[in-house]
């Protein structure tokens, strides 16, 4: 071997493995949360604070002071304690917390939002509006006293779509059909239906869009929810569950699925079982009455519903037990 | 000298320690991420750092070697064979240079290539003697491409001999080193009869893709010549694989030259150089340790250790700053390719094959200092051991203790570290890609006039991928190799086909 080439590796030997000696616990002591104080010749414990926002760029201020980076900002080899830490941007509202850093272990903050204090306030439409709705295909609608009117969301390409106005005074619930054509909405007895694909009207020999009330009800109706493609609609009132078939212009049906013993305390309609939940007490002779949760499956006793529907008898399902 | 049963229990127990080490390794760290993930996070990035100062220090040693073979390139070596004359009553005109080459079904346009290059080097061809031994069982079409060979060269060289290696031999296994030891004898008897001495043969041991460059033999001359310890070492030329490299797939490339790096680098590190792939040694001594094991895959190392146990460990491998050249194992696809040079690195992982060998040789050789016997043995355990779990640490385990640890752990300094950490030592580590590009860019050849100048873009480029090419066949055929051997399951001896088919 060249005699200054083997110099050369048995320096690049010692200078490789004195390098990992020296820098090993370098290396280990930083990823750990240690600080090595070479003057005191002491080692101790760190945590970390790791910040970010929305949006970034945001100054930091650790206990009052500037902390050198903007946000994401990790603030490394803090001792443990409590910080107080300040997220501000210009245009925005700051953020203010207190962090506790623990020793060896890292703190986040990096869900923080800044709301810009300049807000664009604009007036959509221009209208007299009693109540509106955002469809999923970004449509806003404008429910006025001189008619439905529609927009984007931005407020442009505002047009009216049906001259009813006779909406109620109270909407209790109000939702899309999945299909998007329709608006379902009901006050404390009655359920409205408003078919927004405009249709021929004969009388006044132009297009526009229906509203029928579907279901008049003597008993208060706690919900309605949109059934079967959007060809059912489910009302719920106080004494029992009602499914309403839609057919335009035509006799509808509507069937009773289930009569509550009592009035229902909480009511849920879970969609990937298709069920209805509720709470409601079962009187048993002799026994103390409980209120009881049940579960309505709404396909089986939908589909048997209709059945005897077809078969023209009495309605009634069994309640469904848990 | 151990009993039958012994030997056997002590075989078996070596040959499970290397692959008992890598999965005790990979499975500890495993379990470690799963559950002590902070334990298993402080190894990863101390794994990390010794990764990146180790191949750093490789890295400087390969620029090392570099150096000396752009020395070396200038160097007339048959002058220098002249101007050194006699030693010991040899010079290097009576220096007869034995090539042989034990070919299975490699074509004609392969071995022709090989066999021109001897033709075109610049020592006297009245000095060389070439053995092509092919396999009997490789059919009679190699049979008559070897005899039409012999037919073209005949009358170039001292004698061109042409043998065939009868399969089934009792005792043999259909590996290289049964065709080699076949051709070396059939070249004693050619000897014997010409009264030649051997001490005056050297002999290279080539692949049948092996093209020597034009100074091999003088070079070679000329270190066996000087050298007080002639037969009692061996002589490794740096193999490079430029016969095709510029129709080659990149993770070929990338792969073949990293091969080649290694063992630039092994020439700067003396005490655990070994022979590989193609070598040279004095025909005396492969006569003295009767050849090459019959039974062994690992033929080209093998021999290395067989001459070491028999010479007590007065044995050395002489680096020599000259190149052959032979073809990368490549592929028409890239799965081909893949393929390929996965079957290429198990076969060469199954050198460790060669631990067992050497230690049932140490517990018989009672001459061989215990501390030289440590060393090697560590040496050669250290180097299998590090090929099977460098990569996959690396890649796989890694991240492990951040998806096992789950949110308390995330919540720690050294898990909010971690991949900060580790991310910032493989850039640090990146640098010796540009050393590797410098160093690429030297060796090959240059270009062909069928390849477009961009090619050299990719040649440069390609080697950003390797991480990913070291991922993916880093460390996995060595795993498989020690698993194998490990269970039991011995590897059978698989040539790499060599082809030099366009890719698509």
């Amino acid at each position: 071997m060249i005699g200054s080439d083997k110099i050369f590796r048995m320096a690049g030997f010692y200078f490789s493995a004195l390098s990992f000696l020296i820098i090993l616990p370098i290396v280990l002591s930083y990823s750990l949360g240690y600080k090595i104080d070479y003057k005191a010749f002491k080692i101790y414990k760190t945590g970390i604070i790791y910040i970010n926002s929305q949006p970034s760029g945001a100054s930091v201020l650790v206990n009052g002071k500037l902390y050198k980076d903007p946000t994401p900002a990790q603030i490394e080899e803090l001792k443990p304690g409590i910080y107080k830490i300040e997220v501000k941007r210009e245009g925005f509202y700051a953020w203010e917390g207190e962090l506790v850093v623990e020793p060896n272990m890292a703190t986040r903050a990096d869900k923080i939002v800044l709301f810009p204090v300049t807000r664009e306030m604009k007036i959509l439409g221009k209208l007299d509006v009693m109540d509106f709705m955002i469809s999923d295909s970004n449509y806003l609608y404008y429910f006025t006293n001189s008619g439905l009117f529609r927009s984007a969301t931005d407020g442009s390409g505002l047009k009216k779509i049906s001259s009813y106005s006779a909406w109620p005074n109270k909407m209790n619930g109000k939702k899309f059909s999945p299909d998007g054509d329709k608006i379902l909405y009901f006050n404390d007895n009655i359920v409205f239906v408003a078919y927004l694909t405009a249709e021929k009207n004969a009388a006044k020999e132009k297009y526009e869009t229906r509203v029928e009330e579907v279901l008049k009800s003597p008993d208060s109706i706690i919900d309605a929810f949109w059934y079967y493609d959007s060809g059912y609609i489910i009302a719920v009132t106080d004494k029992d569950v009602k499914v309403i078939e839609l057919r335009g212009g035509m006799i509808r049906n509507i069937a009773s699925l289930y009569r509550f013993s009592s009035k229902p305390g909480s009511l849920y309609y879970d969609e990937k079982s298709d069920s209805l939940y509720f709470t409601d007490i079962k009187v048993d002779p002799g026994l103390e009455s409980k209120r009881h949760l049940y579960r309505l499956d709404l396909r089986r006793t939908f589909f048997d519903s209709l059945r005897e529907l077809l078969l023209n008898k009495e309605t009634g399902v069994e309640r469904s037990k848990k | 000298m151990l009993n039958a049963r012994k030997n056997r229990f002590y075989k078996r127990l070596f040959e499970i320690i290397p692959g008992f080490l890598t999965w005790s390794t990979l499975i500890t760290l495993i379990t470690l991420a799963i559950v002590k993930p902070v334990l298993a996070a402080i190894f990863v990035i101390t794994f990390d750092l010794y990764w990146v100062i180790r191949i750093s220090y490789l890295t400087s040693l390969l620029l090392f070697a570099h150096r000396r073979l752009e020395r070396a390139k200038g160097v007339d070596w048959l002058k220098k064979c002249a101007f050194v004359g006699d030693h010991d009553g040899l010079g290097y005109k009576n220096i007869y240079h034995a090539v042989l080459f034990p070919a299975y079904k490699e074509g004609l346009d392969i071995l022709t290539a090989s066999i021109s290059a001897l033709e075109n080097s610049n020592y006297p061809k009245d000095k060389i003697i070439v053995v092509l031994s092919v396999e009997a069982r490789a059919g009679d079409q190699v049979q008559g491409n070897a005899l039409e060979l012999k037919e073209r060269y005949k009358d170039k060289f001292f004698k061109f001999i042409v043998t065939s290696h009868p399969d089934s031999i009792p005792g043999e296994s259909r590996v290289k080193g049964a065709n080699a030891t076949w051709g070396a004898k059939v070249l004693r008897n050619f000897l014997d009869s010409e009264k030649i001495d051997y001490e005056h043969v050297v002999l290279s041991c080539f692949d049948a893709d092996t093209c020597v460059e034009r100074e091999y033999f003088s070079c070679l001359a000329y270190h066996y010549l000087t050298n007080p310890n002639r037969t009692h070492s061996s002589y490794q030329p740096i193999p490079v694989y430029n016969n095709n490299i510029w129709h080659a797939r990149s993770i070929a490339r990338i792969l073949e030259l990293g091969s080649s790096f290694m063992q630039m680098i092994e020439t700067m590190r003396l005490e655990k150089f070994v022979t590989f792939s193609s070598h040279s040694m004095s025909f005396k001594t492969l006569v003295d340790v009767d050849y090459w094991p019959v039974d062994m895959i690992s033929d080209d190392s093998v021999i290395y250790w067989r001459c070491f146990l028999y010479f007590n460990g007065d044995y050395s491998v002489i680096p020599m700053y000259v190149t052959v050249s032979m073809d990368v194992a490549t592929g028409v696809t890239i799965l081909e390719t893949i393929a390929k040079q996965y079957r290429q690195k198990r076969r060469w992982a199954w050198g460790v094959e060669n631990f067992p060998y050497l230690m049932l040789g140490f517990m018989e050789n009672r001459n061989i200092p215990l501390t030289k016997k440590i060393r090697r043995a560590f040496h050669i355990l250290e180097s299998h051991y590090t090929w099977a779990v460098w990569a996959i640490i690396i890649t796989f385990i890694a991240p492990l203790p951040i998806i096992f640890g789950g949110g308390l752990f995330a919540r720690t300094a050294i898990g909010y570290n971690l991949p900060s950490v580790s991310a910032a030592l493989f850039r640090v580590s990146l640098f010796t890609i540009f050393i590797c590009i410098f160093v690429t860019m030297k060796l090959i050849p240059p270009r062909p006039k069928d390849v477009k100048p961009q090619k050299k873009l990719k040649m440069i480029a390609q080697w950003f991928i390797s991480p990913l090419v070291a991922a993916l066949l880093g460390s996995a055929p060595a795993v498989d190799a020690q698993t194998r051997l490990m269970l039991g399951k011995y590897m059978h001896f698989h040539i790499t086909e060599k082809s030099r088919k366009k890719l698509k």
